[in-house]
């Protein structure tokens, strides 16, 4: 990054400007082109990419961070309700029990210190090795072979293998036929009938995608792949119903569409098992190319577009009339 | 409840009868299910979940709250934040009022009583296993299961709520082989996909953004352009249930609800152009509850020089559909977060993409925000932007979204997998909390579908 050489500590805000800057001199070091950005037009409009949201200045940051947090409350003022006491609570708790009801923790902290156990099984795994909180997210333990202890229902794990391979053969059968069935079913725009058979067949469609323009199998056949088709094998068992009757465009080259492949049953298999994630991951956050929308600003006033800026607090307004409006609180608050 | 019914034998007799609770930052749904259908509660109790103070200093807890009549300045303690349980002081009193008192509406005797929870995914460790610990050691109920709210939605009737053309002896799916659930409850927003019941762990995405911030985000807005209601949380709330709507043109609606520039009288802003409507807040001597109107230019202006004034009036503009616009824009608050449309891409990128058109075909949004207007339209309107061109996409919600995970739950109960995941007591108390914990981690499985 570009800082001129200047080490800056109150804000994270970078922005190459035009000028002069004080640069310590260290030695042979950066060309003056460097310094002197080509581009010198607009330079607080044109920062750097990927700074959009965050190249804020510290104060504006900070408001947004503290109007955050007054959002996420429950009320407006810090209250204290103290449970009424209740007569007939004579009955005796288990020291945990009493434990957890006289926790004053907020999630805050739960989560800080769920952090720092994270935090801590990263440095010092073997600190943590026996600690229960820990295990839930472990992927080991996703594994259905980790629990031994468990009373869940016991697989049969002879059957089970052979069995899928079946399902897999019928499946990619009724697939072909339900990939036909689904074309013509685009060309002949009908009702659908019904969501379920229809989200099958999308879904199924990908199987074979260069089997598309295959006349469907016969009925009597499908039939018999109804009969053969073991329902237990598969994890979303294939398109199990009679296809509609052949249609003379199936074969158009305009109407095949590009289907994606099916996923197996290993990696259905490896979905359904994984391990919940964290807190923390779970959040939806922007990826790495960042927003692709620049974010929009509003009328702090009227909630219109925020089309002009106040000169002393950087607020945005629709118009002089909300500017007016702003005015009188910038000046109670800034001065003149 | 029989007391005689207990059973003796060391052998799994499962309970006759199950509490099922879907336990909810703003209001517990809760309700009795038995193992011969019909007998169960067709629908849940709504409770709310919190401890509130009026201005009087009464404090009323959970139901008592209907008792209440004036809402002015009400505080709330919630026991459960960001959609966890977390002080368990507050929730028990709560739970003891509603389902063990001696005199409670749903009383019940854990120890024949089978517990069903619903709770958030993507929970804390420390926050289940506390919870774990509550149920067997303060309650004692007789088994139990915790598993997480979106994938009870599956054992519903899926198809119904799409209203999907089919014939009578079309076999129902329970659980539904692949929805796309979209939670939107009071503290966050998640999205699940689910094959089978199964939710796909790695592919759940949340958003921050919640009833309670769009409440609050209202409450701001109101404060800075009408009259001061910080400290009027649920009076907003019931502004914000009532007329606010998820705009299909926001950039449209905007321009409609813009005074204009100075000096300029713009037509719709003046006969409020279809979108602006008068709300009259309640007084708490006659009227206890808000009323929303349709605009009437200068009704606000007249109330507020007539001397006797009997109504406040205030007129939602933008707020109508800006509030809800933070579901699918956050950014617009500065929420460094996707937009719903965008979360379920994120969601969605992490899966196959063969799985992709199943799942677009079937998303099922429920939770309290799924009420808004347009907020079906929206979504769909907005996935369809993004996702490749071949792809149907489906957006519907129940009935009433907000009791539709414990409907679903209700089904799971009866739905032999109950027995498969619930937990006894006196398994509980051979492994420990950390194995039960452990368990219901694990969930089905995939060795033995159905």
């Amino acid at each position: 990054m570009n800082n001129f050489g200047v080490i800056e500590v109150a804000s994270t805000a970078t922005k190459t400007t035009p000028g002069w800057a004080y640069v310590p001199d260290t030695g042979p070091s950066l060309s003056a082109t460097a310094l002197q950005p080509k581009n010198r037009k607009r330079a607080a409009r044109n920062t750097q990419p990927g700074l959009s949201l965050s190249d804020l200045t510290a104060r504006q940051e900070n408001k947004l961070r503290k109007d955050l947090e007054a959002l996420n409350r429950d009320n407006q003022r810090d209250v204290n309700i103290p449970v009424p006491s209740s007569s007939r609570s004579s009955h005796k708790h288990t020291p945990t029990v009493r434990k957890i009801l006289q926790s004053q923790k907020t999630f805050a902290n739960h989560l800080d210190d769920y952090q720092a156990l994270l935090a801590l099984a990263e440095s010092n795994p073997a600190a943590v090795v026996n600690n229960p909180l820990l295990f839930l997210n472990k992927p080991v333990v996703a594994t259905p072979q980790a629990k031994s202890a468990s009373p869940a229902p016991v697989r049969e794990k002879g059957g089970s293998k052979r069995g899928q391979a079946a399902a897999k053969r019928a499946a990619v059968k009724a697939a072909a036929a339900a990939a036909a069935a689904a074309e013509e079913e685009e060309e002949e725009e009908e009702e659908e009938e019904e969501e379920r058979k229809r989200a099958r067949q999308l879904a199924a469609e990908g199987e074979d995608v260069e089997m598309i323009d295959s006349p469907a199998a016969p009925p009597d056949e499908v039939e018999k792949l109804v009969e053969t088709y073991p329902a237990d094998g598969t994890i979303l068992p294939a398109y199990r119903k009679r296809p509609p009757a052949v249609h003379p465009g199936d074969g158009d080259p305009l109407l095949v569409s590009v289907v994606p492949s099916f996923p197996t049953d290993e990696e259905l298999r490896s979905l359904m098992t994984a391990p919940p994630l964290s807190y923390m991951d779970s959040r939806a956050a922007f990826g790495e190319e960042g927003e692709r929308y620049p974010i929009r600003v509003f009328c702090e006033m009227c909630g219109y577009w925020g089309r002009v800026k106040c000169m002393k607090c950087g607020v945005r307004v629709c118009g002089l009339d909300c500017l007016e409006g702003h005015r009188e609180e910038c000046v109670t608050r800034y001065g003149l | 409840m029989a007391p005689g019914r207990k059973p003796k034998s060391a052998g799994p007799a499962p309970p006759s009868s199950t509490l099922v609770l879907d336990n909810g930052a703003d209001t517990i749904k809760a309700g009795f299910v038995t193992v011969d259908d019909d007998t169960g509660d067709k629908a849940p109790r709504v409770i709310p979940n919190c401890i509130a103070r009026d201005r009087h200093n009464k404090t009323y807890v959970g139901a008592e709250l209907e008792k209440c009549k004036d809402f002015g300045e009400i505080t709330f303690r919630r026991p459960v934040e960001k959609g966890f349980i977390v002080n368990w002081e507050a929730q028990k009193e709560i739970w003891d009022r509603a389902f063990f008192d001696d005199k409670a509406p749903q009383r019940c005797d854990p120890s024949t009583t089978r517990l069903v929870l619903a709770e958030q995914p993507n929970s804390l460790p420390a926050l289940q296993t506390h919870c774990d610990q509550i149920v067997f050691e303060e309650y004692g109920f007789s088994s139990y299961y915790r598993g997480i709210g979106p994938s009870f939605n599956a054992y519903q009737d899926i198809q119904a709520i799409f209203h999907t053309p089919r014939t009578p002896d079309t076999i129902i799916d329970v659980p539904a082989e692949v929805i796309l659930l979209i939670d939107s409850g009071y503290s966050h927003t998640t999205v699940t996909p689910i094959l089978q019941g199964r939710p796909l762990h790695t592919a759940i995405r949340r958003l921050d953004v919640g009833g309670k911030l769009l409440t609050n985000h209202l409450t701001r807005l109101l404060s800075v352009r009408h009259f001061d209601m910080r400290n009027e949380t649920y009076i907003v709330n019931e502004m914000k249930e009532a007329a606010c709507y998820v705009s299909l043109d926001f950039k449209g609606d905007l321009d409609k609800t813009w005074k204009g520039t100075r000096g300029e009288r713009r037509k719709d802003y003046a006969t409020g152009g279809g979108i602006a409507k008068d709300y009259v807040l309640p007084d708490s001597h006659t009227r206890f509850h808000g009323i929303v109107r349709d605009h009437e230019p200068g009704a606000a202006a007249r109330a507020r020089k007539s001397a006797v004034s009997t109504e406040d009036i205030l007129t939602l503009r933008n707020e109508r559909f800006s509030v809800p616009e933070l579901l699918f824009n956050p950014t617009d608050i500065g929420l460094r977060q996707p937009g719903l449309a965008d979360l379920v891409m994120q969601s969605l990128s992490v899966l196959p993409v063969g799985l992709w058109p199943g799942l677009l075909a079937n998303i099922v949004v429920v939770g309290g925000n799924a009420k808004f207007v347009n907020f079906i339209q929206r979504l769909q309107v907005e996935l369809l932007e993004r996702v490749p061109d071949e792809c149907v996409v489906r957006v519907a919600r129940p009935e009433d979204p907000i009791v539709s995970t414990w409907l679903g739950a209700a089904n799971f109960a009866r739905h032999e997998h109950a027995d498969r995941l619930a937990v006894t007591k006196q398994e509980y108390e051979e492994h420990g909390a950390a194995w039960v914990a452990r368990k219901f981690a694990l969930g089905l499985g995939v060795d033995t579908l159905r």
